[in-house]
């Protein structure tokens, strides 16, 4: 309980001076695009091919049961991209950006943190959340939910292939959109929202108490790191709770 | 050369002021007070707390117990605004040199005025005219990695004055250079804090930079203050 | 795009190169590693993590069961809700996600320890008394993290499937009993191996990327940030690549 606390403590105070931030100072719409860029550029290359790789390790798992039980693939590939689509790509992607956004943010904050580069913001007559914390959120608001959907298509694409390639089995079965609704697009997208506010609010809620050099950075990134997907994962089981508890 | 200040000079104080992080006590009871214009060193042994006490003064660390004034109001009784708003009045000068490594020299020095709204023309002007003052208008448009210790001192300065503030800090400033270059940003230093408040952090009092009043801690307490006003 | 793909492939030769270096080094001072930092780095890595480890382990089976649950529902077969959570905890699930958690707990510190002994030149220094820091440091740290990332993941995968039968008697109203017998009668032993190989080659894979990341660091406190970061980044790949390359090995070997 008291490691929940320390988890969304932070991030959720940081929140609340964000949104103040904004309201004072307004979104810094290049800095913002630059993280954007920064953020999708640096994340898209580990999430594609981390959920591409994941799409052939499921259906390889698939298809050795369903050898067993079932008999034919296909027959799970509708709702195999429905529990693609609604549940294991925002998982995966929210713990895979994570680390990378994650670690990133942390580390780069963190190291200004100790150089006081922070102070010197401030003295500068800039507010440092405004300038430091707000595009990071902004900018991942916006990357996730886009990363998000890569990675779906790059896991369905990846294991279409697979079935058709490797076990000549019909792949198209897997990218059947048969079972997709609205809801479960819902249920995905507010995953990624939440995850992709809370990431970057996580990291930077560390690396801007990172103190008194290098030791304190890499401490700031390993907790950020921790604090990011520990985070991910329990938004990630309420959304899905809450969605299946009002049944949709 | 004396330059007219935007800020008017104010009285700086600490009273009772004690920081502490977790168990360390980095400031014991430190009551201090710098008049308007004066100039001084603090001296003191690595971990002395003189870091801590320059931030302390400058609003940007917030005390454990005691209080800041400037000109007589606490600084922890001010709104957000009025803070920022009279924070306008310090430069410093940082141990590390803080500079912003993802911007150009002129772009770290125009970032003060900026972001205090000065348009961009008179910016642009304002900075290079300090940029040739510290002697780096030939490095303007360089990043601060190409940067010799020497030269990011300079721009250190540089974007610490470019906004004219009455009162001045320089935390270690020479840490790391060789005497000459010591003694050059000691004269820089004298020089454009002419007529305003200066405050050294030295780990001891230098030839190079004789200030009229010299502070002393010891392991965060006040040890030693000759030759104040 | 040409160039950045070959800077891509360069550096992964790189990488390649360094991770079988230090892989080859840990296993020459096998026999004979320092058996104090071998302790130290077992019970930095490994009780250390254990807290995290077991809400994380709880936070996995919760959630797999609401995914594996949601279909069954919707398909009728709550019957298979043990087996399904179960099959997909031990042999994906419970492997891959412990294994991220640990990259970011074991594998970010374990850089940002060897990053800060090489940035404040420790490491040369231990060279300069003539000791092998190989020997001192790195090697029981390898094999230290590897076991510890392995323990972990047994252990915390009871607890992940007793979370697994409590989140389906609350969400499916699917009494412990029945959970249990699905889980018995269709999962067997070897689908528990399979795992347990995977968490270790993940284990192995973590430790060897964080160690490499760790000792290329430098200069300062952005060196050993970006250090940490980068073995988070590394171990993530390593794992997916993992997992991609066991998968079908496992699945012939263990069914």
């Amino acid at each position: 309980m008291t490691e929940l606390l320390r988890i969304f403590g932070a991030p959720m105070i940081l929140f609340g001076r964000t949104l103040v931030a904004i309201r004072r100072h307004g979104v810094d719409g290049r800095a913002t695009l630059k993280q954007v860029v920064e953020m999708g550029s640096r994340s898209s290359l580990l999430i594609v091919s981390g959920l591409a790789f994941f799409g052939a390790v499921m259906v390889t798992i698939a298809w050795a049961q369903a050898r067993k039980y079932t008999g034919n693939i296909t027959v799970v590939g509708p709702a195999y991209f429905e529990l693609m689509v609604r549940e294991f790509s925002p998982l995966l992607v929210a713990v895979l950006a994570a680390s990378r956004i994650g670690a990133g943010t942390s580390a780069e904050l963190a190291a200004m943190s100790v150089n006081e580069q922070v102070e010197a913001l401030e003295l500068c007559a800039a507010d440092p959340i405004a300038e430091l914390v707000t595009p990071r959120l902004i900018a991942s608001l916006i990357a996730l939910p886009s990363l998000m959907i890569i990675g779906t298509i790059a896991s369905t694409v990846s294991a279409s292939l697979v079935v058709t390639f490797a076990f000549g089995a019909d792949g198209s079965a897997f990218t059947d959109a048969r079972f997709i609704d609205p809801s479960d697009l819902v249920c995905a997208m507010s995953k990624a929202l939440f995850c992709g506010a809370f990431i970057p609010l996580a990291a930077a809620a560390r690396g801007l108490k990172a103190k008194g050099g290098a030791p304190a950075v890499g401490e700031a990134v390993t907790a950020a790191v921790v604090d990011a997907s520990m985070g991910c994962l329990l938004i990630d089981f309420v959304v899905a709770a809450a969605f299946l508890l009002i049944g949709v | 050369m004396t330059v007219p200040s935007d800020q008017a000079a104010v009285r700086i104080a600490c009273e009772a002021v004690t920081v502490r992080f977790g168990a360390v006590e980095a400031l014991r009871e430190i009551s201090l007070g710098v008049e308007p214009g004066e100039q001084l060193v603090v001296t003191g042994q690595a971990a002395a707390g003189k870091t801590t006490w320059l931030k302390c003064l400058a609003g940007l660390q917030r005390p454990t117990s005691g209080t800041v004034t400037w000109a007589g109001d606490d600084v922890a009784g001010l709104s957000v605004d009025e803070r920022r708003r009279r924070q306008s009045a310090f430069g410093m000068v940082f141990q590390s040199d803080a500079l912003f490594d993802s911007l150009t020299v002129l772009d770290n020095v125009l970032l003060p005025l900026l972001k205090r709204g000065v348009s961009r023309e008179e910016a642009r002007s304002r900075a290079e005219d300090v940029l040739r003052r510290v002697g780096l208008d030939a490095a303007m448009t360089k990043r601060p990695e190409e940067l010799s210790g020497g030269m990011k001192k300079r721009a250190g300065v540089a974007r610490a004055i470019v906004a004219q503030p009455a009162v001045l800090l320089a935390d270690d400033p020479f840490a790391g250079l060789d005497p000459v270059t010591e003694r050059s940003i000691a004269e820089l230093l004298l020089e454009v804090s002419r007529g305003r408040t200066l405050i050294a952090a030295l780990p001891d009092p230098v030839e190079s930079l004789p200030l009229p009043r010299v502070v002393r801690f010891e392991e965060g307490r006040l040890a030693r203050d000759e030759g104040g006003r | 795009m040409i160039r950045a793909v070959g800077a891509f492939g360069l550096m992964l030769a790189r990488l390649t190169g360094a991770l079988g270096l230090v892989l080859a080094r840990t296993l020459i001072h096998l026999p004979r590693l320092d058996r104090r930092e071998l302790f130290r780095s077992v019970v930095l890595f490994g009780y250390r993590s254990l807290p995290l480890a077991l809400m994380a382990a709880m936070l996995i089976g919760s959630t797999v069961v609401l995914q594996a649950g949601f279909y069954a529902v919707k398909f009728g077969a709550r019957l298979y809700t043990g087996w399904a959570a179960g099959y997909a905890l031990t042999r994906e699930f419970g492997p891959l996600l412990l294994g991220l958690v640990m990259a970011a707990r074991i594998g970010a510190r374990n850089a940002a320890e060897l990053a800060l002994l090489n940035v404040n030149g420790q490491i040369e220094g231990l060279r300069g008394i003539s000791l092998d820091p190989f020997r001192l440091l790195v090697a029981p740290r390898v094999v230290g993290s590897a076991i510890a990332i392995t323990a972990l993941g047994s252990v915390t995968f009871l607890v992940a499937v007793v979370f697994e039968a409590v989140s389906s008697f609350f969400s499916l109203r699917m009494p412990l009993r029945v959970f249990f017998g699905s889980f018995q009668d269709m999962l067997r032993t070897a689908d528990l191996w399979g795992g347990l190989a995977k968490t270790l080659a993940f284990g192995l894979a973590i430790a060897l990327v964080s160690t490499v990341a760790g000792l290329r660091a430098r200069g300062g406190a952005e060196g050993v940030g970006r250090a940490s970061a980068s073995a988070v980044v590394l171990s993530c790949g390593a794992i997916f690549s993992l997992d991609l390359l066991l998968t079908p090995f496992l699945t012939r070997v263990f069914g």
